[in-house]
């Protein structure tokens, strides 16, 4: 059997990233992925960073893009109104995929480039010094191992690299995908073909942490809803019901109207920030990048994961390559470990520390949506008497002013 | 209105003749949350005069159950080639 520079468990955004990265630079590398094929289980709200494949992946231009997101919306949802807050742009720095067609296409790259793509096995386990897999039966010896086995961390667990999540780390996203023409899609949305929109809303159903989400696709849109876990559990909110009161509100619904659902699926996202990163990424020549190491950044007007799961990956295999070139091989995970702490990736992490605060604050999903649309319906409910704004604003903020204008303050100091 | 049983039947499965997921019967039994009858995005947990019964077909393989359960779950994720095939991820 070939003696393998490195394995990478997981062919996600993360181990992709790796896997590619390592190829490109020459390494003799081997990536193992648990579903038949690859990105069969990836899944995620619809929306992807581009700078880091921009800046990494040659030919990036060609991946399967489903549309550049131009429009961004905010909607406040209770549950009959709505209130919505559009920017748009005629420059984008994110776009709309299928995560399995993309993961596919950057698994392909990676094989162009070199490396060995296996799907359909999963590794048991993973050893240390000198670092292997198990899989199969087999054990397979190489001089690093990156886990990049996603959001459930089995193996990183198993090794005490990290433990497992609380319930208020991570929340359950749930999405719906409908089948819609092109152009309807178009005319719907107000955009042209290869534009999209990225749609979150807050309040409704579940008027706690978490949201509704639309996206997007050339021929399809995906919508869904994430709830933390704590939340659902304290509130006992059905997940599987939300998602259909949120499909049939009717101004989620305007978007859906006459599409046929064609999917339906789930998956945690790590919620936690800096505070969901473990204390080490690595033992020894093993470690952790991606969801596994909890590298998801939610800041409520935007969540990026994808992004940073893909350049950890890149991290990762650069610090091994920096290793072997150096002639110490087993410094490779060190040097992940000081390259991750110093990168974007944990910058952008420490940067929205205090949106973790914000966030947890459940006034915002419930209170102050309720009072944004009250104070609309104010304003525009005309029925012979109209109302003054101040006296609307007054109304809606009676008794809780200071508690609201400290609130409103923290969230501009933190998201 | 789409039955969850309906919209799991758009989803591509193979499924493993024993399950991945194993809940302890007597944790159950005397478990007072239950938060698995709510949780779970494919409502595969069900109660049955008093008792919880889980089927694994159908699993979506989010991890949810194993994060909310309070007992300790045996979760692990499906054998290699099987579970769920999504298309649209």
């Amino acid at each position: 059997m070939d003696r393998f520079d490195a394995v990478v468990v997981g062919g996600g955004a993360a181990g992709l990233g790796a896997a590619y990265r390592m190829a490109e630079n020459g390494l003799n590398v081997l990536l193992i992925e648990r579903g038949e094929n690859i990105g069969e289980k990836s899944v995620y709200g619809g929306r992807i960073y581009s700078w880091v494949f921009e800046e990494y992946v040659k030919g990036f231009r060609d991946a399967p893009i489903e549309r550049w997101v131009r429009k961004e919306r905010m909607t406040l949802l209770d549950e009959k109104e709505s209130v919505s807050i559009e920017y748009s742009s005629d420059e984008s720095c994110s776009f709309v995929a299928n995560l399995t067609k993309f993961n596919r296409w950057l698994a392909e790259r990676a094989e162009d480039a070199g490396a060995l793509v296996i799907s359909g096995i999963k590794v048991e386990d993973v050893k240390l010094n000198p670092a292997k897999i198990v899989a199969d039966g087999d054990e397979i010896e190489c001089d690093a191992v990156v886990i990049a086995e996603g959001v459930n961390p089995m193996l990183a667990m198993r090794l005490g690299l990290r433990e497992d999540w609380k319930p208020e780390e991570v929340a359950v996203g749930v999405k719906e995908v409908f089948k819609l023409s092109e152009d309807e899609i178009n005319s719907r949305f107000d955009v042209e073909s290869d534009e999209g929109v990225a749609n979150l809303f807050v309040g409704y159903p579940i008027f706690t942490h978490g949201g509704g989400f639309i996206y997007t696709n050339k021929d399809t849109v995906s919508a869904g809803v994430v709830v933390r876990v704590d939340s659902a559990m304290n509130n006992m909110i059905e997940v599987y019901d939300v998602v259909e009161k949120f499909r049939t509100h009717r101004d989620v619904a305007a978007f859906l109207k006459g599409g046929s659902m064609i999917e339906y699926s789930a998956h945690l996202v790590p919620e936690a920030g800096i505070k969901g990163i473990p204390n080490t990424l690595h033992k020894g020549n093993v470690m952790i990048a991606g969801d596994t190491a909890g590298f998801v950044l939610n800041r409520g007007f935007t969540i990026r994961g994808v992004d940073f799961a893909f350049y950890s990956g890149i991290l990762a295999a650069d610090s091994i390559k920096e290793a072997m070139d150096k002639g110490d091989v087993s410094s490779a995970g060190q040097i992940y470990e000081d390259k991750v702490r110093k990168s974007l990736i944990l910058r952008e992490l420490e940067r929205f520390r205090k949106a973790l605060d914000v966030l947890e604050n459940t006034r915002f999903f419930d209170e102050y949506t309720r009072m944004m649309v009250g104070i609309m319906n104010g304003i525009f409910d005309v029925r012979k008497e109209s109302n003054r704004l101040y006296d609307v604003v007054m109304d809606k903020t009676k008794g809780r002013k200071l508690r609201m204008v400290l609130d409103l303050l923290s969230a501009f100091r933190g998201l | 209105m789409e039955s969850i049983e309906n919209r799991l039947g758009l989803v591509s499965f193979t499924v493993d003749s024993e399950s991945h997921i194993k809940p302890k019967e007597e944790k159950c039994d005397n478990c007072r949350l239950r938060v698995c009858l709510y949780v779970c995005p494919a409502k595969l947990y069900r109660l049955e005069e008093g008792k919880i019964y889980f089927n694994h077909e159908g699993c979506l393989e989010c991890g949810t159950c194993r994060v909310a359960c309070p007992e300790e779950l045996e979760w692990e994720y499906p054998r290699g080639g099987f579970g769920v095939h999504y298309q649209f991820g």
